[in-house]
């Protein structure tokens, strides 16, 4: 109860009018950022940083976080409206989210999303009010072993999903680990797979790969099929942003469990990415209607985007107590403490409850802020959708080319991202599944450093992965998820031994029939 | 747009009334960037958009001023962009012994010779660091421990200066330790209170808040002399009680890793004098001394032929330790 | 007209040759796992070779008659393919011409051009929006987040 007297001394610092103001420039700041792909709170919140300098720490966290929210909100987007991913996080929301507002309805799509991204982030901060000091204790007990056991649980999670074609699942997957390894390795300090190319020593940007493999691939593919979206009544509708918030709870046990998934990964070094994918995985394969996702569902925009957000929110504490950041954000927040004079650590909370827990109580504030101005917005973006094919491609097309020089200032990454937009067309067309590629990309090389460094730790030995109750719980969960489905349909085929086993579309390519405009 | 221009206006009401005239002969005709050769969020990018706000602040210069990160592959990203703009002398690189170091260690398309240097501008101590609750008190009792077994010793990167520490204390306490490299020393901190390693050299920064918070302590400094009296971290102790590693009978009387400047290739002496000035009057604010305490760094000043000597030394230094361990780029 | 047949193989080939590029730079690292670690080429050496494998397989199954998922002989029509170079065509002339000219000219150019040209809009349309392109650019990424856009070989040549 002794949290709860804190929180409400927290709101008394939170809630005053400047941190208000400071909390709506934040958040729309933070949507702006979030929408333009290529800029993300990163840029946002280091740009911002310098102005911070003068302020009250306290008033300085606010904003920041307040930003930090509103790009969380943002990067939803562009990626229900156009199927561009604008954070690593929001590109489980493309599944179903983008199939949704294609079909006519990315209002509903829009309030959904940032309805339950609303749910996620205030179980995360109930999640850190309560709990902080057991959280912390939660995310010491990982070592090398653990990180990637939860690597590996959230691949296990997603990949083990029956697609179309298994081969092509696993040269997507493949590739997808190779882009990763290329640049400075880790864990050996050496160069890998430059190819000749000097710059590639930093890697290939994530966002790079998903513009050009989501943003151009399906323009391409709309642009061949002539597919157009659904026509979107031209009536800025409130009532449907406020119908689809209020279906929300229906959906009560998605959003649950999405939401604890969020928090787990947010507090073990998984992650806002991780989490989404892994939520998604889950939900695809638990709900009654999995079988639709990928089609538009419910349930498919709500799962990753709760998880994102518990895990977006619950990242910043491990940041709080311990000093080690859960994204890249709490890594700019970090820095901007120490600048502020403040040292992340255990006796933060001790030594400056005021700013701790007047963010805390910025939290509850201001994501209650941020969901008001999303909401608002939604039919103005919802708009965006009636804008004509014509006029909207060559405006995705800069999009995605200002997006992809601002990641690094780099004009390499440009043309790498126009091939990735053929490589994206060519497998959409062929139903090899983007979705493992994208995963391998922005998790496989942590999979990897954190396999490496536990046999060093182990000297060369797999027994570490076995070695506790913690990463033998972890690895076997994994391999449960991995292998459940090839059990199942083993069992199926051997029951029924005279029936060859049809091979399903692939969902996207259902995806496409149904939105297809006759 | 409203909302943001009026942030920066309430900045601009921030900004004081006193500048100094810059009176080099050479002046930037056109916005300058910096390239810190770190992730938003690192020691260097910190330091970078540090020295951004004071010239601003003090309008050190008419052009405005643009942080840019290149931070991929180690730095390596930022080195290579530099070099590639030979010859611009609106482009600042912001980066530490990388510079130097990671051409001899790993295949990166550059060398510090591609570069012209500025200065080194602020230094980075090195301590060695156990956890709270280890039951060694000194760094003999350390050694004596990590000779009956392997310890563990985690750092940031791999065969960088962490690496290069860790082969040093090996080679002059007679023990073997094995390596784990993580991506940045936060990370390897964490790793030590989880009690997944068994020590690491952080520089001070990255383990205070944990020191305070009683989930790790130091054993000693790399430094010449004791650290300066600060304000007390833990109830009792403070950075000037961290006994130096030669007190100790650890035989390493110095390593330190400096912030360092530098201009692409093929600049002219004027434009050199320039940001050596520019620096020069940066580190004069009270703003800067402020951010060197926070930062828990160490104020320094390299330029010239200090500064080149200053490589030269590390450089023969490092050539020796990588050249023991196999590590030099064929 | 492209079969699906002929898109199935070329893509195979294209993954196959990234798999093969992956395997022989991954060699440079060293491939190896003992006591002392894991190599830095040893992964990415496995993935090459699964990447290969797996592309094989693809490049067969898209070989051999009946062997693809789908029952369409044709995958790109003429006319789809008429669409995609529509759309492909002018997208990457922009992304070539930007460092020529820079990224504001060659962005106002680029959205006349396919406003323009097709007649999809009127001529005042195309030049006022082509004009906004560069202009929202500008206020939003030079003057709001810093960041700057290339400016250019000829604005260099002027020394802008």
């Amino acid at each position: 109860m002794e949290n709860l007297h804190e929180l409400l001394h927290g709101f008394t610092i939170a809630v005053t009018m400047p941190h208000l103001a400071l909390m709506v420039i934040g958040v729309l700041l933070g949507i702006l950022v979030g929408v333009l792909p290529g800029l993300g709170a990163p840029n946002g919140v280091s740009l911002l940083l310098p102005l911070t300098f003068g302020m009250q720490p306290v008033s300085a966290i606010i904003l920041l976080s307040s930003m930090y929210w509103g790009a969380l909100f943002g990067g939803s987007v562009t990626s229900i409206l156009f199927n561009i991913p604008g954070e690593p996080s929001s590109v489980a929301t493309t599944f179903d989210g983008y199939p949704m507002a294609r079909d006519g309805r990315p209002t509903t799509a829009l309030a959904t999303a940032f309805g339950s991204a609303a749910f996620g982030a205030l179980v995360g901060v109930v999640l850190i009010t309560f709990l902080a000091s057991w959280v912390a204790r939660v995310a010491l007990a990982f070592g090398p072993p653990e990180y990637f056991a939860v690597y590996f649980l959230a691949f296990a999670s997603f990949v083990g999903m029956g697609g179309a074609a298994p081969i092509k699942t696993v040269v997507a997957l493949a590739i997808g680990f190779a882009i990763a390894a290329i640049g400075i390795d880790t864990v050996s300090g050496s160069v890998r797979l430059t190819m000749g190319v000097d710059e590639l020593v930093k890697g290939v940007s994530f966002v790079v790969a998903v513009m050009g493999l989501f943003g151009i691939g399906e323009l391409l593919v709309a642009v061949e099929e002539e597919v157009h979206a659904r026509g979107v009544s031209s009536k800025i509708d409130w009532r449907e942003v406020l119908r689809a918030v209020v279906r929300l709870p229906r959906h009560g046990i998605a959003l649950l469990r999405s939401a604890a998934i969020g928090c787990w990964m947010g507090i073990t070094p998984g992650g806002p990415t991780a989490a989404s994918f892994m939520s998604y995985g889950i939900a695809r394969r638990f709900s009654r209607r999995g079988q639709h996702f990928g089609t538009g569902e419910i349930e498919g925009i709500i799962s990753p985007e709760t998880a994102d957000h518990a895990a977006g929110t619950s990242a910043l504490l491990p940041m709080l107590s311990l000093g080690i950041p859960g994204s890249a954000t709490a890594a700019v927040m970090m820095g901007g403490l120490m600048i502020w004079g403040l040292n992340p650590g255990p006796m933060l909370f001790v030594d400056q409850k005021d700013f701790v827990w007047g963010l805390i109580a910025s939290m509850y504030v201001g994501n209650i802020v941020a969901v008001a101005l999303v909401l608002l917005t939604v039919p103005i973006f919802a708009a965006l959708m009636r804008i004509p094919f014509v006029i909207i491609a060559p405006l995705i097309v800069i999009i995605c080319v200002v997006g992809a020089y601002s990641v690094s200032n780099s004009y390499l990454d440009v043309i790498m991202m126009l091939g990735f937009g053929v490589v994206g067309y060519l497998f959409k067309k062929l139903f090899y599944p983007l979705a493992p590629l994208v995963l391998a990309i922005v998790i496989g090389d942590k999979a990897e450093d954190a396999f490496r460094q536990s046999m060093l730790l182990s000297k060369g030995s797999l027994g570490v992965f076995f070695a506790n109750g913690l990463v033998t719980s972890l690895v076997v969960a994994g391999l449960a998820l991995l292998l459940l489905p090839l059990g199942l349909q083993i069992a199926h085929v051997l029951r029924k031994p005279g029936e060859r086993k049809s091979i399903a579309p692939d969902s996207e390519d259902t995806t496409r029939q149904k939105v297809r405009v006759t | 747009m409203n909302v943001m221009s009026r942030l920066l206006l309430s900045a601009a009401g921030i900004v004081l009334a006193g500048t100094l005239p810059a009176s080099a002969a050479w002046q930037p005709r056109k916005p300058i960037e910096f390239v810190a050769t770190a992730g938003p969020g690192g020691g260097t990018d910190n330091l970078a958009r540090a020295v951004q706000s004071i010239i601003t602040k003090y309008k050190l210069t008419d052009q405005p001023i643009v942080v840019v990160n290149k931070g991929g592959g180690s730095g390596a990203e930022g080195y290579v962009y530099g070099k590639a703009s030979a010859g611009d002398p609106h482009k600042v690189i912001f980066g530490t012994s990388n510079a130097w170091q990671q051409p001899l260690v790993s295949k990166v398309a550059f060398n510090y010779t591609d570069l012209t240097p500025i200065a080194a501008i602020a230094q980075d101590e090195f301590l060695l660091w156990v956890k709270q609750d280890a039951p060694y008190k000194t760094v003999s009792d350390y050694l004596k421990a990590a000779a009956a077994s392997e310890f563990k010793m985690g750092g940031a990167q791999s065969k960088d200066t962490d690496e290069v520490l860790t082969r040093m204390i090996e080679k002059i306490g007679h023990i073997k330790l094995t390596y784990i490299p993580f991506k940045s020393g936060a990370e390897a901190a964490v790793q030590l209170a989880g009690g997944h390693i068994d020590s690491h050299v952080n520089n001070p920064s990255e383990s205070l808040g944990q020191w305070r918070g009683g989930m790790q302590r130091p054993l000693c400094a790399f430094s010449p002399k004791r650290l300066p009296q600060g304000p007390k971290i833990t109830a009792i102790e403070g950075w000037s009680d961290i006994p130096t590693c030669v007190e100790q009978g650890l035989d390493i009387p110095q390593y330190e890793q400096p912030r360092t400047v530098w201009l692409p290739g093929k600049v002219t002496p004027d434009q050199i004098a320039f940001y050596v000035e520019l620096m020069k009057k940066v580190q004069a604010t009270p703003e800067w001394k402020d951010y060197i305490e926070k930062t828990l760094q160490v104020d320094t000043f390299l330029t010239g032929a200090d500064f080149d000597s200053f490589i030269k030394q590390d450089l023969d230094h490092l050539k020796q330790v990588a050249a023991e361990q196999g590590w030099l780029v064929k | 007209m492209i079969s699906r047949r002929a898109l199935e193989i070329a893509t195979a080939i294209l993954t196959g040759s990234f798999g093969v590029a992956v395997l022989v730079s991954s060699i440079d690292n060293g491939i190896g796992w003992t006591a002392a670690g894991v190599d830095a080429g040893t992964f990415p050496f496995v993935i090459g070779v699964i990447i290969v494998v797996g592309s094989l397989y693809n490049l067969a199954r898209g070989y051999l008659p009946g062997g693809t998922l789908a029952s369409v002989p044709v995958a790109i029509t003429a006319i789809e393919l008429r669409r995609l170079a529509g759309l492909f065509v002018p997208a990457a002339l922009f992304v070539a011409l930007i460092p020529i000219v820079g990224m504001y000219p060659a962005s106002a150019g680029y959205v006349f051009t396919v406003l323009a040209l097709p007649g999809h809009q009127s001529l005042l349309r195309s030049l006022v929006m082509a004009l906004a392109t560069p202009l929202a650019l500008y206020v939003v990424f030079e003057r709001l987040f810093q960041v700057t856009l290339p400016h250019g070989a000829f604005a260099a040549a002027f020394g802008l």
